[in-house]
Parts: C-alpha cells; structure tokens; sequence
C-alpha cells in the first residue's frame, strides 16, 4: 500500500428506462479513495456528494442478499465484496447484462431467477404422504455437505451474466439454474427421477447447452464448484437408462 | 404425463447422442493430429525415412482408410460442434465482446492490488471465441489439404504412382504450400489442445485433476506439438535440413 491518497474516477452507465428522455451515457465522478473502501461506500459517497439520483442496489453490505451485482471494468462482482485497492483509478461500472436493466447499475435479476424456480420446478417433490410420527431419514454426510454446497448460492446473478450462452439465448439455465437443478437431482427426499429431469437438463436449455466458456466459475463471488456441478450433470445422463431407452 | 415425458426423453437422448459424438469426433480427430505430426516428422530422418514410412503405411492398407475415415469424422465434427455457434452476427459481437471484458479486467497494474483479489483475467471465454475462428479457418484449410492428400494417395497424379512420395510433397510445399501448412499447423494444434482442455473439464471436473493443472498441461502439449510440427514444415519447405539424418544412413548398406 502506497501512502499516497489516489483519486478514483468512476465511469458509470446511466440510462433510465422509465423515463422516455433518458439516453444511455456514461457519467463521470471523482473521489478520494480511503483505506478499505468498497464499491459500496464508494457509490454511496457519490450519491451522497455529487447526484443522488443515481440508481444501484445494495442490502446487506456483506455479500449474502445478493443484490449488488454488476459489471466492475468488464467483469461481474458484487460491489459489497470488491474493494477498490484491487481496482484501477478508472474504474467502469456498468448494469449486469442478461438481466432486465432497472435504472442505472440496478438490474431485475428477480424475475429471471423466479422463472428459472417455476421452470426446473425447484422444490422437493415429495410424493409419500407426510407421516409426522415417523423418524426422519438419515442422510450421508457427502450428499449433506454437496447439497449444503449448492445451496450456498446467493443467486446474485454474476455467474448468468458472465456466461455467453445466457446472454443470446436468455431460456439457458446458466451456472445458478444449473447449480439448483443438481442440488435436488442429489437429494435423496426428492422423488424425481432422472428421466423427469431430461427436459431441463439434457438440452440446450441445461447443460448441453453450456459451451465450457468458464467465466461462470471465475465470477462467482461464492467460489461455487459449478464446473464440478456442470460435470456431475452431464456423467448423470450417461448413467442412467436415458441412454438404452 | 407419461407422452410429455416420452418425448422429452427422446429429445434429450438425441442431444445427449450430438454432444457424445461432437465430443468423441474432437477427441479423436485431437489424437490423430498428434500422432500425425509424429508420422509426418519422419521426415526429420530425411527423404528416405519419409518414404518408408509412407510406403509402409499405404502398403498395409493403413492410409487410405484412415484418409476416408478422417475426412468423414471430420465433417461430422465440423457440423455438431458449430451447431453451438451463434447465428446471429450481433449475438457473436456481444459474446466477443464480454469475452474481451473478461480477459482484460485484472490485467491493469494495481500496486495496491492484494493477491488473493478475484480480479485476475479469465482467459476462457476468449478461447472459446478463438476455438471457433481457428474451426472456421481448419474447415477450408483442412477441407483442401485432405482433398489433396486423397488424391495423392489414391491416384498417381501426383509423382511417379498413386501415394505420398517425398519428392513431390518437398516440391509441393516449398512451391508455396508453406504458408498455408503453417497456418493450418497453428490453427489446429491451437484447436486440438484447447478443444480437449475444454472436454475433459466439461466431463471431467471434480474427478479428474484441477483445471488450472490441465491448462498448464495443455498448454505443455501445444507448445511440444507445435514445435515439433513447425521444425517438420521447415524440413518439408527446405529450409532446415533433416536433423535426424544420421539416424537411418548409417543403417543403410
């Protein structure tokens, strides 16, 4: 760390699709830097300072809610989670892309990752009537662990707008739909066979669709195995009776 | 229900079966590139080693339908791995252009920078991009260098009879084939090693090594392979002399 103060200069998208005079450009700010700033205190300090219109979302400053996701110089991160000493004085903020744009850097990733739920059906699907004298059933520590694993995922978004795939052809699953269809295909509770899951994952909707570009597992601000989870998915249309008929 | 699932179970065997043999047409055609600058590299040994092992190779019957075999497996390979390209030229813009994004961020001077910082480029997504230009270029390229090796192979219009003779095939590239051998020689061995890094982490991960080991891996077997092969066209154009020569004179009565 150098003792000098840097002067960060933020360029940032603005665009507001509500507003019919509104024209996408960038906007300019300049601030001084501190000592463990992130791009949250940095965007809080511009729209405290220098124009409190500018739109971006953030809720629990600590990389869980998922909300602050957007593209840091070409790259998507969580703006709680990225500190400005990793970044150069110019720094370009812009919207997620894949994701309906709300206003400046905030994004609608809620509709994409709903419809993903509705579409794999994203719930256990249990089909014993529930018996509530009865003992739970064990489950091995590996598939507790894998599943606990898949469900780290904070839906934040970045794995989708990294991915190629999702960005022209906005139907494919991606990283976080993948990561979900994978984490109840390993749960024992859940009655699904595989051959109900063919139509999401062996497709170009599911993982066949996936070109092996990898930003999805570079971005992800949760460190998610998802190239694992992408390999576990396609072994498991080889196992299976999918295969013979 | 039971038609719904029928017919989602046949549509996605049948992609199953597209991706098993894009896959499995890659992984072989990336084999036999290296063992084919391998067999091409007699030529080290000098023209006499070259024609053996051309002679040997037709006389057993192994190059002819090996050619016929890898024209084939070829033009499968070429029309299901592109059935993942973008048709649209405005959707391969934004994939480039995210790619870019991807590979240049992390690639500033940051003193302040820590080493544990997620910003580091991601070379993939380029990659890929570049997998699908060299592809583009292999298909023309390879298209007429497999025509002109079948015809050489089968009929006796080039040289004295119908096979590879070295005479021919020395004239042939210094005459000018050097240049577009050389950048076949880069876009396939760059296709090959990349493509196979791509397969094994996309059917492999989690069981097999970590991708960061099989990158470097790979990236060891591109620049063995294409030296080997660049040292082989250099031979074959005329401008190196064969530097195993010694190997097979002294041998000889």
């Amino acid at each position: 760390m150098t003792d000098e103060v840097r002067r960060l200069k933020f360029e940032i998208f603005r665009f507001n699709p509500e507003d019919p005079e509104s024209e996408p450009h960038i906007d300019t700010f300049e601030i001084d830097e501190r000592p463990y700033m992130t791009l949250y205190m940095a965007l809080s300090e511009i729209r405290e300072t220098q124009d409190a219109g500018l739109q971006f979302d953030f809720a629990c400053r600590s990389a869980i809610c998922g909300s602050c996701g957007m593209l840091v110089n070409g790259r998507p991160a969580l703006g709680c989670r990225t500190l400005t000493a990793d970044l150069p004085e110019i720094v370009r903020l812009h919207p997620l892309p894949a994701f309906k744009l709300i206003g400046d850097l905030s994004v609608d990733t809620g509709t994409w990752f709903r419809e993903m739920a509705e579409r794999t059906e994203a719930w256990i699907h249990e089909q014993q009537p529930f018996d509530p004298a009865a003992t739970e059933e064990r489950m091995s520590d590996d598939i507790a662990a894998a599943i606990y694993e898949g469900d780290r995922c904070i839906e934040c978004g970045c794995c989708v707008a990294s991915c190629g795939v999702a960005n022209v052809s906005p139907e494919f699953l991606a990283g976080a739909g993948l990561n979900r269809v994978a984490r109840f295909m390993m749960d024992p509770r859940d009655s699904r066979s595989d051959e109900e899951w063919y139509d999401v994952v062996a497709s170009s909707e599911g993982v066949f669709g996936c070109v092996g570009m990898m930003a999805c597992a570079d971005v992800c601000p949760k460190e998610l195995p998802l190239l694992e989870v992408y390999a576990y998915l396609r072994r498991r249309t080889l196992g299976t009776k999918f295969v013979s008929d | 229900m039971k038609t719904a699932i029928d017919s989602a179970r046949k549509a996605g065997r049948r992609q199953l079966i597209y991706e098993l043999i894009s896959g499995g047409t890659g992984l072989v055609l990336a084999l036999f590139m290296w063992g084919h600058v391998i067999l091409v590299g007699s030529i080290l040994t000098g023209e006499r080693g070259f024609d053996w092992m051309a002679t040997m190779l037709e006389d057993y019957y192994i190059a002819q339908p090996t050619v016929a075999a890898i024209f084939t497996i070829f033009i499968v390979h070429a029309v299901l791995a592109a059935r993942k390209i973008p048709a649209q030229l405005e959707e391969r813009r934004r994939m480039i252009d995210l790619a870019k994004g991807l590979k240049q961020s992390g690639r500033e001077r940051v003193p302040s920078r820590r080493d544990n910082s997620p910003f580091v480029p991601h070379l993939e997504s380029m990659l890929w991009i570049w997998q699908v230009r060299t592809g583009m270029i292999i298909l023309v390229l390879g298209s007429f260098h497999l025509i002109l090796i079948g015809v050489d192979i089968f009929t006796p219009l080039f040289g004295e009879y119908a096979g590879i003779e070295s005479a021919t095939t020395l004239s042939r590239v210094a005459a000018g084939l050097w240049l577009p051998y050389a950048i076949l020689l880069l876009c396939v061995e760059f296709h090959a090693s990349v493509g196979l890094y791509r397969l094994v982490v996309k059917w492999g991960a989690g069981i097999l090594p970590h991708r960061r080991v099989l990158h470097r891996i790979e990236q060891v077997i591109f620049w063995l392979v294409l030296g080997l092969g660049s040292l082989t066209l250099l031979v074959l154009a005329g401008w190196v002399q064969p530097p195993l020569e010694f190997m097979i004179s002294e041998v000889s009565p």
